[in-house]
């Protein structure tokens, strides 16, 4: 299930006005504005009488250049342009550099119900910080059944149906001191480019539930370390019933993938089976992992050995052949 | 695939106990349950976990997604034991 993302403008005022030194001077009664992308954008051209660009529901920035250039226009100028800005839906203006509101600007904000704000930082920090929460914000976001784990670094989801043994191998997993970000489920954001990050939900984080004991408490019971807040996800384990018609990878030269949220990870199809240590073949996938992420595939190096093997022994015989 | 929006009836709401209860009887049958709430969340019925995420109070409708050679006896005990209030008096 893949929510489309909303940020609303008091949603950014509250949770980052420390940080972003936000002060609010006008147009409050806006502050229910939506913004739906996390692309800030600044409105010179527009001042300029250039609007094609100028997007809905996005927060505009006036920096330095913006606002000197703004008090170079006549004032019955200034009015037009703003208000055909108004009119466009944008999220919010925010003014950098402590730069004072110019009257006009905070009169239609007031007017057009667009929040007016203030920060003290210089546009150039003040974008990279705000774009990063937005990013994270309006990230595209779907929550798996599975348990995700932090193996040697490298973040490893477990799926496979209830019952077929996810959180005794997490569980096993921990015990040989590797570290549970979530059990049962994985909320899994989408950071662009192409990065999956994955965490729990806050109710049950760090715990699991197992038949016969319950419910317990990870970092309760094995300490701060065993547990992660979050991980970016770098494989896939699927762990299913060993099907005795299907044929599971034998050597490791084909390479299957899983997609979330449009996103290609590597999957492993795990049968489960007595006497298959779960646990310890997982861990060994996550090495394996390591190793082909420093360009090093131990299946294909194996196979490029056996075809020189082969080569050599091929010439070799026929050199035999012709001494005889 | 049978489907039907159950609303909470018992005082406490989807509690760990009552989870618990939607996941023994889940578990009994080889469909997939799937519940989902009106905040656009999801979970597995066979999960304890997963089910006490959708933090579902009194009064809260669920809607039971059930998908499976035996779906449809499946959900009747489903909606069967939500209706009661999951055994309890209030």
């Amino acid at each position: 299930m893949v929510s489309p993302k909303n940020l609303i403008v008091r949603e950014l005022f509250q949770d980052q006005a420390e940080r972003l030194k936000l002060v609010i001077v006008g147009g409050e009664k806006g502050i229910k504005r939506k913004i739906s992308s996390p692309r800030i954008q600044k409105p010179g051209l527009a001042f300029a009488g250039y609007f094609a660009q100028i997007r809905s529901e996005r927060i505009q920035i006036i920096g330095n250049t913006e606002w000197s250039f703004f008090h170079t226009l006549s004032p019955s100028r200034r009015h037009e342009v703003l208000e055909a800005i108004c009119k466009i839906n944008i999220s919010c203006f925010i003014l950098t550099k402590n730069l004072p509101p110019p009257e006009d600007l905070i009169q239609l904000g007031n007017e057009y119900n667009i929040p007016i704000f203030q920060s003290s930082l210089p546009s150039s920090i003040f974008i990279r910080q705000v774009s990063t929460y937005m990013e994270e914000k309006l990230a595209l976001e779907t929550s798996i059944h599975g348990v995700l784990m932090d193996i040697y670094g490298r973040g490893v989801l477990l799926l496979g149906k209830s019952s077929i043994g996810k959180s005794e191998c997490a569980l096993d997993l921990i015990v040989r001191g590797h570290r549970l970000v979530s059990d049962d489920m994985v909320n899994i954001k989408l950071v662009p480019p192409d990065v999956l990050i994955g965490s729990g939900p806050e109710l049950i984080r760090y715990h699991m539930e197992l038949r016969g004991l319950g419910i317990i408490n990870i970092k309760d019971l094995f300490g701060v370390a065993s547990v992660r807040y979050r991980k970016k996800i770098e494989l896939a384990v699927m762990m299913e019933e060993w099907k005795k018609e299907y044929e599971y990878d034998r050597l490791g030269l084909e390479e299957s993938n899983i997609k979330i949220l449009g996103i290609e990870l590597p999957l492993l199809k795990m049968p489960v089976a007595p006497g298959r240590n779960m646990a310890i073949i997982i861990e060994v996938a996550a090495r394996n992992q390591l190793l082909k992420e420093s360009g090093y595939y131990s299946a294909r190096e194996f196979d490029n050995k056996v075809i020189v093997r082969l080569q050599q022994k091929g010439s070799g015989s026929l050199i035999e052949n012709i001494r005889e | 695939m049978p489907k039907k929006a159950v609303v909470i009836k018992n005082k406490l709401g989807l509690h760990a106990r009552a989870a618990s209860q939607i996941v023994i009887i889940s578990n009994k049958y080889s469909s997939d349950v799937m519940i989902h709430n009106n905040d656009n969340m999801s979970a597995n019925g066979k999960s304890v976990l997963g089910i006490l995420t959708l933090t579902a109070s009194l009064g809260t409708e669920l809607t039971l997604d059930v998908e499976g050679p035996d779906a449809e006896e499946l959900l009747e005990k489903l909606v069967e034991l939500v209706n009661n209030k999951f055994g309890e008096k209030n």
